[in-house]
């Protein structure tokens, strides 16, 4: 180094940091002998016994997150979508991490956590459903039908330019849709046909499924994380919390399927053998 | 509908890479070797590299010397302190007091400082930041300039990565790294000297100072790592003040890290109203 630099001297900012942490959500109310022990909890204005009595879980589910209770209409649309994503399958990358993870004896406690961080990638992953919301409730204005033309011209420039790759492409430009395993998603589309015979479904949904019909013959469509990203758009949940939410419905898949492995001998999956694992040299 | 469009030629790539892994990497050929990145791991790196070095190689693909591998371990010191009132070291803390297992206490510490805030995140942006700003420098850019591009777009404020640090101005790290760097030798390269001239305006204008995030970055830089290779070398910086906060709160009794009364939070949400039939 040239020479001993002379810096900023170290002084706290003396930032305001509140007192008490601040929650809409969830009300505790203290017992009268210990207040760490709540005798009743509310959420949301809401006694959680008198909504354990009168309300399904979808129900509670939409209110932790939305602050109001869901028209009947707006339950059933939560509880197909729900249905719907439940299990990635035995195929999907966060599925078949759990699944690594449970036949690797991994503590059973990590293996939702595990198959879950994975699910948060870019790629059908958790981390596109909030650009998909904020993309979804943009774009449910304009015509579905130029708007899919111009998509799949912007790709066709793109990919002659070689700019980025076509996952980039997609996350960038059309988050949620896009190609699965090179064609379209057909169990997601039958799943969006379905959603919208719902009272419930909405101009998001509607939306892209219009934008689908046009680019599926190129073999592009609405992907699993675009349904989800419309569905929650439609019920007007916030795009931060999307990523969220499409763990928490995919979850019970991954978990069925990790400790499904959990009881297994490592050897119930298959390990590639030294003649299949190849090496390249670096050029 | 059961047709898909799908492309043939992807179903055949796909195809073709059924049951078989391929790596530049390396592996693990049970009776033969461990290979990484072209160097036998048992032969030529255990024992003959230090481990710091064999990290790297690992996120990098690069064998750096010794000296450069020992920089890089020594900040490590500088990235994670055992004080649980930091962000990702809490959730050590917590996790002790609720007597999860070390490595999970650790691994989701680590996850935490994936954060858009602190840790290795930020480096990405902190070192595309001062190559960028050199690139425009070279151009013809005083730094002056390339401050004035940063507030003009954020209402005046210089909101640049490696400069401004949370809670405190100022970072007493950066002498301590200062010292190590010409103690191992090694000169002052164009990337931190234009982060040093940086500091300097940006100490006059707005009284705001380089981080170690800034200083790293701009070191790192003069040595020839991309931003992407400086986030995977120190993607677990922050693992071993997670582990010790851990530890702490692990051998008090639980519920005793931060206990909170029910009244210790602040409900600001809906009065109590009757769930509907």
């Amino acid at each position: 180094m040239d020479k001993m630099r002379r810096h900023d001297q170290v002084r706290s900012r003396n930032e305001k940091f509140t007192r008490r942490t601040a929650t809409k959500i969830w009300e505790e109310k203290a017992s009268e002998d210990n207040p760490y022990i709540p005798y009743a909890v509310n959420c949301h204005g809401y006694d959680l016994l008198d909504l354990v009595k009168k309300k399904s879980f979808v129900d509670v589910f939409y209110l932790l997150f939305r602050g109001e209770l869901p028209t009947g209409d707006e339950s059933e649309l939560l509880e197909a979508l729900m249905i719907g994503l439940i299990n990635p399958g035995p195929r999907h990358t966060a599925t078949r991490a759990a699944m690594n993870a449970g036949v690797g004896k991994t503590q059973p406690v990590h293996i939702l956590p595990i198959g879950l961080s994975v699910l948060g990638g870019s790629h059908h992953g958790a981390s596109v459903i909030d650009d998909s919301m904020r993309f979804l409730r943009k774009s449910k204005k304009l015509n579905a039908r130029i708007y899919a033309e111009k998509m799949l011209e912007n790709l066709d420039i793109d990919m002659n330019a070689k700019s980025r790759d076509e996952s980039e492409f997609f996350n960038a430009e059309s988050p949620g849709f896009g190609r699965y395993y090179g064609g379209v998603d057909i169990v997601s589309k039958n799943l969006v046909d379905l959603l919208l015979t719902l009272p419930g479904s909405g101009d998001a949904l509607t939306w892209g499924a219009e934008v689908h019909t046009v680019t599926e013959e190129h073999g592009i469509g609405l992907l699993s994380t675009g349904i989800a990203a419309a569905v929650f758009a439609d019920l007007g949940f916030q795009p931060r919390i999307g990523g969220s939410l499409f763990q928490l419905l995919r979850a019970p898949g991954i978990a069925a399927h990790g400790v499904e492995m959990a009881n297994k001998h490592f050897t119930a999956m298959p390990f590639v053998g030294d003649e299949d694992y190849i090496v390249e040299k670096n050029e | 509908m059961k047709k898909t469009n799908s492309n043939p030629s992807y179903i055949a790539e796909l195809d073709s890479l059924r049951g078989k892994i391929i790596s530049r990497t390396g592996g693990w050929f049970p009776g033969k070797a461990v290979f990484c990145h072209g160097y036998s791991m048992l032969d030529e790196l255990v024992g003959e590299k230090s481990y710091f070095q064999i990290v790297i190689l690992n996120a990098t693909g690069k064998m750096v010397d010794k000296r450069l591998a020992d920089w890089i371990e020594a900040i490590c010191g500088c990235l994670s302190w055992p004080d649980p009132r930091i962000w990702c070291n809490q959730i050590g803390a917590l996790s002790g007091s609720a007597r999860t297992s070390v490595v999970a206490a650790t691994t989701m510490g680590c996850l935490a400082s994936d954060s858009r805030a602190y840790g290795p995140f930020t480096l990405i942006d902190g070192v595309e930041f001062i190559q960028n700003a050199l690139i425009k420098q070279k151009k013809g850019s005083e730094p002056a300039d390339i401050i004035k591009e940063i507030t003009d777009a954020n209402r005046g404020k210089p909101y640049i990565v490696g400069y401004i640090r949370p809670i405190a101005k100022g970072d007493e790290r950066i002498e301590t790294m200062e010292r190590l760097a010409v103690k191992l030798g090694f000169e002052e390269g164009e990337h931190l000297r234009l982060a040093y001239d940086i500091e300097e305006l940006l100490l006059n204008q707005f009284d705001e100072g380089m981080n170690i995030n800034g200083y790293m970055s701009a070191f790192l830089s003069d040595q020839g790592f991309t931003p992407r290779e400086v986030y995977s070398i120190y993607s677990l910086m922050v693992a071993s003040g997670v582990t010790a906060c851990y530890l702490e709160a692990l051998n008090r009794a639980p519920d005793s890290f931060l206990p909170l009364r029910c009244n210790d939070i602040d409900y600001q949400g809906q009065t109590a109203r009757t769930v509907p039939n």
